[in-house]
Formats: C-alpha cells, sequence, structure tokens
C-alpha cells in the first residue's frame, strides 16, 4: 500500500506528461476568467476587497465571471504545474516573491513589459517588491501586497519589568532576561523565536553585513561561512539562547507563535504583522508592536519582506487577465489592503504604520532560479538547528549550509 | 493458439472444408473453431487493456521520461530533450542517494523485524486470553488499522509535541524525569525513530490477525505432545509452533520490507515538510522532493525506476514463495 502511494504519485508524474503531449493549448472561454489567490485573501476583512475589484472590473467587461479559487501555500504550485502541463492554466495566479523566478526562467509566465504602462502606479511600486517579478529586464509579476516582519509584545508585562521598547539588540537582549527572571513560568519564552525560523536568523546575518549567497560572473558562491554572517549567526543563537524557549528544531507554524501568546507563554514574539490578530481575547489590549533592533542603536534589523505578485501564466487570456490585475490593485483597493494590515504595493500610499516602517531596511533571498530548491530542501532550517542544539559549530553548520546552497543554485 | 481437439464435428469447420487442400493437412481453422477458442482471450481483454492503460503505458512514460532532461521548462514546452542515461548517472553519483539508501535500508530493517516480533507476540497473547478480552484486544487492533496514516500522524504529532504534547505531560507526572518540553523531534534519529513508532503500530494488526490465523493451524495434540515430553514454552514454539507458521512469517516479511522501504505518508508528516532533509530523507520522501518539489521530473523518473528494481529484487522473493505454496495446493 505504502509502495503504491509512491508508484502512484510517480504515475500521476507520468500521466501528466500524458496530458502534456497530448493537450494543446487552449485558451479560456472568454465568458469567464479564473483567478488563483491564496487563502490569505479569505479572511472575513480581505474577501470584499477582492468582490469589489470583482465587481470594477465586471463593470467594464460585463458578462465576464470571475472565478476566484483560493490556494494554500504548501500546494500551489504543485497544482500549477499540473495545470501548466495540462494546459488549463488559471488566467490570472498569486505567487509568493520568493517562487517567482524559477517560473519566470522556466518561462510560465506571459511579458507584461507593454502593458506596465496603463497598470496603476506602475511609477511608484515597491522597488524591493517590483524587482521579484522582473526577469532578463521584463515584467512578468504585478506587485501585489508586501508584509513586513516586526516585534509584537505584551505591553502590560513590559510595564511591569520598567521595560522601554529597545532601540538596540542589546537592549532587547537585557529586556529579554530580566523578562525571564520576572515572569517564572515554566516554558515562559521572553521573546518566542521557533529555532528554525529562518527568516529570523537571516535578518541577523543580514544585519551583520552577511549574505547568503551572492552571484560572481554568472555563477553562485555561497557566503553563509563569511566571518560577516558567521558573526550574524552566532549573535542570533545568544540571542535565541537568552530569549527563546521555543523548540530548538521547530519552524514557525508548529506550533503558530500566536498560539503560544494567546497561552500567556510568551513577552514578545517575531513574526509578520498581522500576527496581532490572532494573540487571543485576554490579550488583545496589552499587546503592541515594535520595530525589531539592529545591533547598530537606533537602527532597525532589517526584516525578510515577504509579498506577493501577480502573474499572467501562458495560455491565460491575457487582456481579461490585466484588465482584472488592474481593477485589483487600483488605488482604492490598495488603501483597503493597506487598512487591514498589509504594505501596499505603491510608495504613494506608504504611511508611518510599524509595519511600514521595519519595511524600510529589508532583506531578500538570492534572486536564483534555483532558490525554491534551497527552500524546500530545508538546507536553511538544518543549519539553524545544528547550531542550535550544538550538533556542528556555527562554522561547521555554516560551510557546510553555503557549500549545499551554492550546488543548489548552480544546479 | 492451439488447435481445438474436436474441430471436425463443427458445422463451421466443414463449411471451410471446401478448400481444395488434402484433408491431413488442413489446419482445423474455421470461424467457429476460431471463435472458441478466442472467449477466453477475449474475456481477459478488458482486464489487459485496462492494466495496460493504467499501468502499462504510464510506466512505459516514465521509463522515456528518465532518459530525458524534464524540468519545469520543458514541462511547459511540453517535450523533453533526450539524455541518454544522464540522469542515472547524475543520481547514482549523488551521495545523498547512496546515504538516502542505506538509511532506508536499516530503517526499513528495524521496521519489519519489530512489526513482525511484536505482531507474532501480541498474537500469541490472544491464544490465551478469555474471550472477551481477546475480543477487546482484536476490536482495538481493527481501529489501528482502520485509522487513516493522515489521522494517525496528526494524532501523535499531537500528542508527542513539544510545547503542549500529552506524552511530555504524562512521562513527567509518572515521575520518569523532567520532559517538561522535551524535543522527541530533535534529531534525525529521533525523527527517524519516531516514525518507526507510528509505522510500526499500524502495521502490527495486519501481521497480528494474519499470525493469529495462522496459529489456528497448529495442532492442538501435537503441542499437547511436546508439552507432555516436557518441553519448555519456548522449546515448544521453536519446534512446533514456528515451523508451521513460517510460510505465513515469511510472506508477512517480504510484504512488509515492499511497504516500509518505500513509505512516504508517515515520515512526510510527521517529520514535516519544514524539516525533512539530507539528514532524514527515506527513499519515498527522496524522490518526492527530487522529482516534484525540484520539478525535475526527469531525474524523478529516474529515481523511481531504480527504487523500483529495488523492490523488484526484494519481491522476487515474495513471488517465489507464493508460486511454490501455489503448486504444493
Amino acid at each position: 500500500m505504502r509502495a503504491r502511494i509512491i508508484g502512484a504519485a510517480v504515475l500521476v508524474g507520468a500521466a501528466l506528461a500524458v496530458v502534456a503531449s497530448t493537450a494543446s493549448g487552449g485558451t479560456q472561454a472568454a465568458s469567464s476568467i479564473t483567478v488563483w489567490l491564496q487563502t490569505d485573501a479569505q479572511a472575513t476583512n480581505w474577501e470584499p476587497i477582492v468582490k469589489a475589484a470583482n465587481a470594477a472590473f465586471q463593470k467594464d467587461h460585463p458578462g465576464v465571471a470571475v472565478n476566484v479559487q483560493y490556494q494554500t501555500w504548501g500546494n500551489h504550485l504543485q497544482k500549477f504545474d499540473a495545470t501548466l502541463a495540462g494546459g488549463s492554466t488559471p488566467d490570472v495566479i498569486e505567487m509568493g516573491n520568493t517562487e517567482m523566478t524559477k517560473y519566470m526562467a522556466a518561462g510560465a509566465f506571459q511579458d507584461l513589459t507593454s502593458e506596465k504602462g496603463s497598470i496603476p502606479n506602475s511609477g511608484t511600486w515597491l522597488e524591493g517588491l517590483a524587482a521579484s517579478g522582473r526577469y532578463g529586464g521584463k515584467l512578468y509579476g504585478v506587485p501585489y501586497y508586501a508584509g513586513s516582519r516586526v516585534v509584537t509584545y505584551r505591553t502590560d508585562l513590559f510595564k511591569k519589568a520598567g521595560i522601554k521598547v529597545p532601540t538596540s539588540l542589546a537592549q532587547f537582549t537585557a529586556a529579554a532576561k530580566k523578562l525571564g527572571t520576572q515572569n517564572k513560568q515554566k516554558g515562559f519564552s521572553p521573546v518566542y523565536i521557533a529555532g528554525t525560523d529562518w527568516y529570523v536568523a537571516m535578518g541577523f546575518v543580514y544585519d551583520f553585513g552577511g549574505k547568503i549567497a551572492t552571484q560572481v560572473s554568472g555563477k553562485w558562491k555561497g557566503t553563509l561561512a563569511s566571518p560577516r554572517a558567521v558573526a550574524g549567526l552566532t549573535a542570533y543563537k545568544n540571542f535565541f539562547n537568552a530569549a527563546s524557549k521555543a523548540s530548538k528544531t521547530t519552524d514557525e507554524s508548529h506550533p503558530n507563535p500566536y498560539t503560544v501568546y494567546a497561552q500567556g507563554l510568551v513577552g514578545s514574539m517575531l513574526g509578520p504583522a498581522w500576527f496581532s490578530c490572532c494573540v487571543g481575547d485576554e490579550y488583545k489590549n496589552a499587546t503592541a508592536q515594535f520595530v525589531m533592533p539592529s545591533h547598530t542603536k537606533g537602527s532597525p534589523m532589517p526584516g525578510f519582506l515577504g509579498g506577493s505578485d501577480l502573474a499572467v501564466p501562458i495560455g491565460a487570456n491575457k487582456a481579461l487577465a490585466v484588465d482584472w490585475i488592474k481593477a485589483y490593485t487600483s488605488n482604492s483597493s490598495m488603501t483597503s489592503l493597506r487598512g487591514i494590515g498589509n504594505i501596499p504595493n505603491t510608495t504613494s500610499l506608504l504611511g508611518n504604520s510599524v509595519n511600514e516602517r521595519a519595511a524600510k531596511r529589508s532583506w531578500f533571498v538570492p534572486t536564483a532560479k534555483n532558490w525554491v530548491n534551497v527552500e524546500n530542501g530545508n538546507i536553511l532550517r538544518n543549519m539553524l538547528s545544528q547550531i542550535l542544539t550544538g550538533r556542528l559549530t556555527v562554522k561547521q553548520a555554516a560551510q557546510s549550509a553555503s557549500d549545499n546552497i551554492a550546488s543548489v543554485l548552480n544546479g | 493458439m492451439t488447435p481445438d481437439p474436436a474441430p471436425h464435428a463443427s458445422g463451421g469447420a466443414v463449411a471451410v472444408d471446401a478448400s481444395p487442400l488434402p484433408a491431413a493437412r488442413r489446419r482445423p481453422l474455421g470461424p467457429a473453431t476460431v471463435a472458441r477458442g478466442s472467449v477466453p482471450y477475449l474475456l481477459v481483454a478488458p482486464v489487459v487493456v485496462a492494466i495496460v492503460a493504467i499501468l502499462g503505458y504510464p510506466l512505459y512514460k516514465l521509463v522515456t521520461l528518465s532518459f530525458q532532461q524534464y524540468g519545469l521548462p520543458e514541462l511547459i514546452q511540453r517535450h523533453g530533450e533526450w539524455i541518454g542515461l544522464e540522469n542515472y548517472r547524475s543520481v547514482l553519483s549523488d551521495s545523498v542517494f547512496w546515504d538516502t539508501l542505506v538509511r532506508t535500508i536499516v530503517f526499513t530493517a528495524a521496521n519489519v523485524a519489530l512489526t513482525i516480533v511484536l505482531g507474532t507476540l501480541i498474537a500469541l497473547l490472544l491464544l490465551r486470553l478469555s474471550a472477551p478480552v481477546r475480543i477487546l484486544l482484536t476490536s482495538g487492533l481493527v481501529l489501528v488499522w482502520s485509522m487513516p496514516a493522515v489521522v494517525a500522524v496528526q494524532v501523535w504529532y499531537w500528542m508527542t509535541n513539544f510545547q503542549n504534547g500529552i506524552l511530555n505531560y504524562v512521562l513527567t507526572e509518572l515521575g520518569l524525569g523532567d520532559y517538561f518540553q522535551h524535543d522527541w523531534y530533535g534529531s534525525p534519529f529521533s525523527q527517524l525513530a519516531m516514525v518507526t513508532v507510528l509505522i510500526v503500530w499500524g502495521a502490527i494488526p495486519f501481521v497480528t490477525v494474519t499470525v493469529y490465523a495462522g496459529l489456528a493451524q497448529v495442532p492442538r495434540e501435537l503441542v499437547e505432545a511436546a508439552q507432555i515430553d516436557g518441553a519448555s514454552p519456548l522449546r515448544v514454539f521453536r519446534d512446533v509452533t514456528f515451523p508451521i507458521l513460517k510460510p505465513i512469517l515469511l510472506i508477512l516479511t517480504s510484504l512488509s520490507i515492499i511497504w516500509d522501504f518505500g513509505v512516504f505518508t508517515q515520515p512526510y508528516l510527521l517529520i514535516g515538510a519544514s524539516h525533512v532533509d539530507a539528514s532524514n530523507y527515506l527513499m519515498g520522501v527522496y524522490v518526492y522532493i527530487e522529482g516534484y518539489a525540484h520539478s525535475e521530473f526527469g531525474r524523478g523518473a529516474a529515481i523511481s525506476i531504480l527504487m523500483l528494481l529495488i523492490v523488484a529484487v526484494l519481491s522476487v522473493f515474495y513471488v517465489r514463495r507464493m508460486v511454490r505454496m501455489e503448486d504444493v495446493t
């Protein structure tokens, strides 16, 4: 039975290839378009924005139905691969910004360069996000929204300990130690960080001037074992040991940090700004956010700029797809998206929220077509668990991860 | 097609007899003969067609895929580039493949041994239980058996959870040490040990029920005679029960090897998509990551073929055993 599951998976793969060789690239009937958004947009405060965009789109295209299908981050790429093979791609697809390069390089999307001028705010797009939708000088992805990582904290506990919002890593570490001595519950984390949360850990690396990888004359070179990156990883290890009681080997969704927070076992936690959504009724009014401080006083620590792009796959109805994207990234739509805590795709709408201030100093993964393979091979997570559990020294773990990353990126 | 043994009795054959050939050289191939002779083949034809369509053709495509460079760009353009044995060469020269193979073999050996030994012990226990307890235990086993692997993984993961797991709580409350926030997934060894526990737990019912059925074939008289001769229980098992159970145990072992070698659901879900990496890959997970997650379908196909060959070698023993048993009956 179990052997058969593998067999079945393989057969599905083969079947995809069969379909691929026989199906012709049909475009959707013009009476409807299919849009793949992530389930995030299914939230009760988010879906009305999608519906409003659909209504605006249908005003220009009466009778064209918009079929929005919600996908999950875990398997939307596998599903997308299947539609690419089968010639039934959606007309618009939301892609995570770290997922774009592989698909742009493979030719999965239609070139939107000539449409760029007609898309709202295309002159003032957030550069960090817009870069993830460009490949070989062409535009394939329209920036959708971004989110930065901030510290969500318990104002009551900070107040009781007499701690002000820290402005440097050293201050934050001292504050964490103080919180730890004041809150004696078993398992209490002054700063909850899941051990293998590489989004947080790489922030330390970039803060100390390190990088994950660099491209030297067309070839990728792993740089995590450089002195600066090692300094960053060491700082991460020290901070984790001083502040977090989370598992050294778990990730940031097992459990969700906000779940532990809602149990009253967390003084503060590092994560996307929307974490404030789910801190529990008990602590809702004792929760605020600040920007993660750098080891350099007064400066924010570079945070991972997560975000999404909207792309038009090959075989899609380009004209209608672009019109829908225009409706969904319009000023009013972006204003609403900002209203529910996202960073809009244009600098013209940027305000001064914690989220937006944190986004001013950000880092991004290497834009290599094989980057996704580094992520789903869990190379960085494995390195962090080796470092935190002490199975390897920082230098050893970083060297081995760095070599792996280089071989995957050049592979 | 074999000639019909009594062709001349059929009217159809007579009609063909009008041919100028001498009677002695005539081949009995009248329409009715052909019709009658082909009936069995026609009857199996739908099955053969279905098997070829759903198994043979994909297998053929899989083999051809393994000789091609077939990644995401090729998937989009819908044709791959023939590269001969390059996929096999790259897989076989990859140290991750060999590490994974060795790890999977050790893992399989441990899982199969535990499954068979524990399953047999529980079957022997069933023999000695009173009817109500036996029914209770059997129902428990059937419940385990009927639980889908995905559900079992979720429950197991929840129980062994670092933060709120009930296992850590119970162990601590029982005074067995401080298991507060004990990390059951802290190293590749303990990750795979947790997977082993889950797989063995799920596989025991099948072994127990089968062995229990086999035990019914052990003649009472033989056991009693051995006992009267003063044989210890261990001796009775070794010299009376075991030889009778042997064919069943062999088949169970072969089947378990085949299942455990390619196991995917339990390791992938229990270790978690965020934690499967080169340090804890089993073959099933490895082929999934290489083939699907990395969108290297050609390379994934090559690994699948290699796995298929390994499993085929493993199952030769099983098939031979089956054939021999059919000869006996």
